[in-house]
């Protein structure tokens, strides 16, 4: 992958301090976190609209800021669209003058063959002398995206573009958000609390929090190996957990968690090898976490394979499954407050096994459903 | 209504840097501002003669250079009566001013427009309501304007005289008929004027 995007900045504001840097290379870059972690000050950096105390912005062949260098590309030349979040769309001027806004000081049959060009790409044409109050929240994205796009710019941003909609409003523009970011191939960093959305829309992303960049990676690598605890929480991981390891190999780690001994798999590609005795951390998927049938222990001969066994003391209905929450057979304090394990099972096998009759079961976890996470 | 050009060509910058930008001295240009508003008119029109009387801080580098003074004449008036409205129209124009969401500003800047050009084409269009009810205050203030225009430019009939100054000679000389309608029609304007800005604040831009 080459970079196309460099960004290493720092910016002092009260109370907060933003350091972060990473890079991206093509295709959409989410900047995913809490709010209040920077996500937004970091796209107004880039766009030039807030100059950072320190650091290089490197778009391309071309610097945009370099605080060394006494480099500061201002806003106006940088070659950058902006999707503000709301839009902020001109509210006194109708679709075709929003999208043509930034092709000013072109001839006026370029300005307007380009305004046309647009407005068709993105089937605009019926709207073009509406005004923004006119339209619908999937027209209005679309007019900030062509508004954004007509001036060719070199990247795109998006501060969460979707964050105004409701529900099903915000997924069926998410997909169509997709659809035109990967039909202009435009690069573009994009910003959200949703992991959804970052998910869905983001090639590689970046976990914010607090003003820091705790972890940069291609979206699948992110899900499944979260890099730290830190980066576990904020995704919405749970049974995010603590033990204490016993032997760790290049593709194996055994550890010790609320008197039980753990096997997990260790991540072939970055193998991860604590000293014995050292704490780690962990987390278990609910959806993974398997439930033994009592009418068929023995039947099957299977190993099972870190094998527990635990009291359902709480459980909540989700319509389609059920949490139920695990409290170990073990003396001592559970390792979330009342509860040791959360754990997920679908409605079905919910009925079937009569859990709601039934609060005492054996279960077992594979060791590809434990993820150890290097501590951080 | 040369006050309410005067007042627009002075007033809409002030009113737009006293809200967008952070500069030295803000704070003193916004109390210096609306100090008109606060003061009883004699003591601005004082402060006006220091300034730009025949022996006043401008006033007398002025009159050694080109013989002329502003005291006593058509301009006072005007000078007079800016000042006193400049307060309404900046502090009105600057609230509508701040209303206007910044994110446009900086869509503007992303999309290659200069600030002054972002000023024109999307900052005061968008807070035009507002500017148009400061204008029409303002206006109304420099109609009525009294104590300052008295006191630097004097009331000279048919030169200087404004309608207030007007309606009190008129009394003074026992011409009550002529008194009372000035008086009516300042107050009749008055009413059109305040329910016309009422109206403009109250729409939407």
């Amino acid at each position: 992958m080459t970079s196309r995007l460099e960004v290493a900045i720092r910016k002092q504001l009260d109370g907060f301090t933003l350091d972060v840097e990473w890079s991206a290379g093509d295709g959409v870059a989410a900047l995913f976190g809490p709010s209040g972690a920077g996500k937004t000050l970091t796209l107004q950096c880039l766009a030039g609209l807030v100059r950072p105390d320190a650091g290089r912005i490197v778009l391309g062949d071309d610097v945009l800021f370099d605080a060394a260098a006494g480099i500061d590309v201002a806003p106006q030349r940088r070659r950058v669209g902006y999707v503000f979040q709301g839009y902020a769309l001109f509210p006194h001027l109708t679709v075709r003058g929003n999208v043509g806004f930034g092709l000013r000081g072109r001839a006026r049959a370029g300005r307007r063959r380009r305004e046309e060009e647009v407005l068709a790409r993105l089937g605009l044409e019926p709207y073009a002398e509406r005004y923004p109050r006119e339209l619908s929240g999937g027209q209005r994205q679309r007019v900030a995206l062509g508004r954004a796009l007509a001036t060719d710019p070199a990247l795109l941003l998006l501060d969460e573009p979707l964050s105004a909609l409701d529900l099903p409003l915000r997924q069926a523009l998410r997909d169509e958000l997709g659809a035109i970011l990967a039909d202009w191939g435009i690069a573009a960093v994009l910003v959200t609390h949703d992991l959804t959305e970052a998910y869905r829309l983001g090639d590689r992303i970046v976990v914010y929090e607090e003003g820091r960049v705790i972890q940069a990676a291609p979206r699948a690598e992110l899900l499944w190996r979260p890099s730290s605890r830190s980066v576990a929480r904020i995704m919405g991981i749970r049974n995010v957990m603590q033990g204490v390891t016993l032997k760790a190999t290049a593709d194996r780690i055994q550890f010790r968690w609320r008197g039980q001994v753990l096997e997990a798999v260790n991540s072939p590609s970055r193998s991860y090898l604590p000293a014995p005795d050292s704490p780690l951390a962990f987390y278990i998927r609910p959806e993974y976490v398997r439930l033994l049938r009592k009418d068929r222990a023995g039947l099957d001969g299977v190993h099972h394979m870190n094998l527990m066994s635990g009291t359902v003391v709480r459980e909540v209905d989700l319509g389609t499954s059920w949490t139920l929450f695990l409290r170990l057979d073990e003396p001592g304090p559970p390792a979330q407050g009342e509860y040791d394990l959360e754990l997920e099972v679908p409605r079905l096998v919910y009925e079937i096994l009569e859990i709601d009759r039934d609060r005492h079961w054996q279960f077992s976890l594979h060791r590809g459903a434990i993820h150890v996470l290097p501590s951080a | 209504m040369s006050a309410t050009a005067l007042n627009a060509l002075v007033g809409i910058p002030i009113a737009y840097l006293l809200a967008r930008r952070r500069f030295w001295g803000r704070n003193l240009v916004d109390l210096l501002v609306t100090l008109p508003l606060i003061l009883p008119p004699t003591v601005v029109g004082y402060y006006l003669i220091v300034l730009l009387g025949r022996r006043g801080v401008l006033g007398a580098p002025l009159y050694r250079a080109t013989g002329f003074t502003v005291a006593f004449t058509w301009y006072a008036a005007v000078i007079a009566a800016t000042v006193m409205a400049l307060p309404l129209l900046v502090r009105t124009a600057r609230a509508a001013i701040e209303t206007v969401d910044r994110d446009l500003e900086r869509a503007a800047f992303t999309l290659g427009r200069s600030e002054l050009r972002t000023a024109l084409e999307v900052t005061l269009p968008l807070a035009r309501n507002g500017i148009l009810a400061g204008l029409v205050l303002s206006f109304a203030r420099a109609l009525g304007e009294f104590g300052a225009t008295l006191m630097l430019a004097g009331n000279i009939p048919g030169r200087t005289t404004t309608v207030p100054l007007s309606i009190y000679t008129a009394m003074q000389t026992g011409e009550d008929a002529e008194a009372l309608v000035l008086v009516a029609v300042l107050t009749a304007l008055s009413c059109v004027v305040l329910i016309a800005s009422n109206r403009l604040v109250a729409r939407p831009a």
